[in-house]
């Protein structure tokens, strides 16, 4: 699929996007938000602060934002993140699991990682508050402001899935092909 | 004082800020950066907005402006908003002083008393050199216009592009003895190698330049706010993004906190390796 926006090269890079090329290529996330810089300038170290590595566990985050991706079925994020989700541990029959291609509560026994998933499916597809069974389940297993940073999570994942379906923003080829190598492509 | 001022005073921001106020001319000059020309999309800042970032950016501690293109004066309301302009802060504006018939030249005469001057192009002794480079009838044009404008008042800044950094002595000299002629004094006088931007991307002798290398003067566009009136070039019909600063420019607070980071995080030291002012 070709991205709908030509994506900002390193010899194009505006000033407050150059840090982000020092490294090489910095992907079409960066290519595209670079087209405005101050909203890259905020945006990425947001981004970077809410999917990156915090006081919640590397397992816990991959679930919420591939269970996010596949949700808003975006084609960037849910590639991008199989290939994350398998990379950082995760079996892939979790991965298919929370792509919906099994039921995931056949795949997904603990009850802590289950509850968090009904939620996510809440805040992901609802429109007003969590319902209180929903929301007592997940207070069971994690305090408010992990619930707080959870929730952002969700949210955060689903700005760059619209981001990213919307432009049509390429897959890394080589996450492709490591997928490829377990069938595990996605759309 | 704010942020900004304190930046102006102490030197580490330029304190003058460029406007483009449209980016189509009727000339085609061969080096030029912004790759103007008749038909190019005209990329206009109303004169509302360039009088009320003026007013920002004088409220923000900046000192001066400048107003540059395209070439201005073929916007119609320009004297006016010169007038507005200057009476703001000093402000100088860019022009290759081909349309100062007299009916231009009549609406500029009373802002003779504000703090407004002119920069005009000149870039060669011999007018089939200047020619060659800005068009047919340049030289005569520039010649009959300067002492028009020193005649009315105006402080008249004659600028010189040259490929490479130096303009041949003897040609040099004669420059000279010409503008001093036209009656603007060395003083006024500046000579500044062509960039390697713009439609001047092929052109020999034209340098290449990194930000450190012109001075980080704030410079809004239609397109956003940039590191430097350099930074806005336009090449096959794309504007160069390397030294975009912001999209956004109104309010200026934004662009001039952004510059000024980015100034910040930059070595300290001399502002402006090759001089390109
Ligand atoms: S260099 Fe100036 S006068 Fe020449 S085409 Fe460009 S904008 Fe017009």
């Amino acid at each position: 699929m070709t991205p709908r926006i030509e994506l900002v090269g390193a010899a194009d890079a505006p000033l407050l996007a150059r840090p982000y090329y020092e490294g090489g290529d910095p992907g079409p996330i960066v290519g595209a938000l670079a087209h405005v810089p101050e909203v890259l300038d905020v945006t990425l170290p947001f981004v970077g602060t809410v999917l990156g590595p915090t006081s919640i566990g590397v397992r816990t985050k991959e679930l919420v934002i591939l269970r996010t991706s596949a949700l808003l079925a975006c084609h960037f994020c849910v590639n991008t993140h199989s290939d994350v989700a398998r990379r950082t541990g995760l079996e892939a029959a979790e991965v298919r699991a929370l792509r919906d291609e099994v039921p995931y509560d056949t795949v997904f026994g603990d009850p802590a990682e289950r509850a968090l998933l009904a939620w996510v499916d809440e805040v992901a597809t609802g429109r007003g508050p969590v319902p209180d069974p929903v929301a007592d389940a997940l207070a069971a297993h994690h305090p408010t402001h992990e619930i707080v940073e959870l929730t952002v999570l969700v949210g955060a994942t689903m700005l760059l899935n619209r981001l990213c379906s919307a432009l049509a923003l390429p897959v890394a080829p080589e996450a492709l092909a490591r997928l490829d190598e377990e069938d595990l492509r996605w759309g | 004082m704010g942020v900004i001022a304190d930046a102006v005073a102490d030197g580490v921001l330029p304190g003058r800020v460029w406007f483009y106020g449209n980016y189509h001319c009727n000339l085609v000059c061969a080096y030029c950066l912004t790759e103007s020309g008749p038909r190019s999309p005209q990329r206009r800042l109303t004169a509302e907005q360039l009088v009320r970032m003026a007013e920002q950016a004088a409220a923000l501690g900046f000192t001066e402006l400048g107003v540059t293109g395209g070439e201005p004066f073929l916007v119609r309301d320009l004297p006016a908003t010169l007038g507005r302009l200057a009476s703001i802060l000093p402000t100088v504006v860019l022009t290759n002083a081909t349309l100062f018939g007299d009916r231009l030249l009549a609406e500029l005469a009373p802002l003779a008393a504000l703090p407004l001057s002119v920069q005009i192009s000149l870039d060669a002794p011999d007018p089939d050199v200047n020619d060659e480079l800005r068009g047919p009838e340049n030289f005569a044009k520039v010649i009959d216009a300067v002492p028009k404008l020193v005649g009315l008042g105006f402080r008249v800044r004659i600028a010189t592009t040259v490929p490479g950094e130096r303009l041949d002595a003897e040609d040099h000299e004669r420059l000279c003895t010409l503008h001093r002629s036209l009656g603007v004094p060395d003083d006024d006088h500046l000579v500044r190698p062509v960039v390697r931007r713009g439609r001047a991307e092929d052109t020999g002798g034209a340098i290449a330049f990194t930000p450190d290398d012109v001075a980080p003067e704030l410079t809004i566009t239609a397109d956003g706010a940039f590191w430097s009136p350099f930074g806005p070039t336009v090449r096959d019909g794309r504007l160069a993004t390397d030294l975009l600063v912001s999209r956004q420019t109104d309010p200026l607070e934004r662009p001039a906190h952004l510059l000024l980071r980015l100034v910040e995080g930059r070595p300290r030291g001399d502002d402006a390796r090759i001089g390109i002012r």
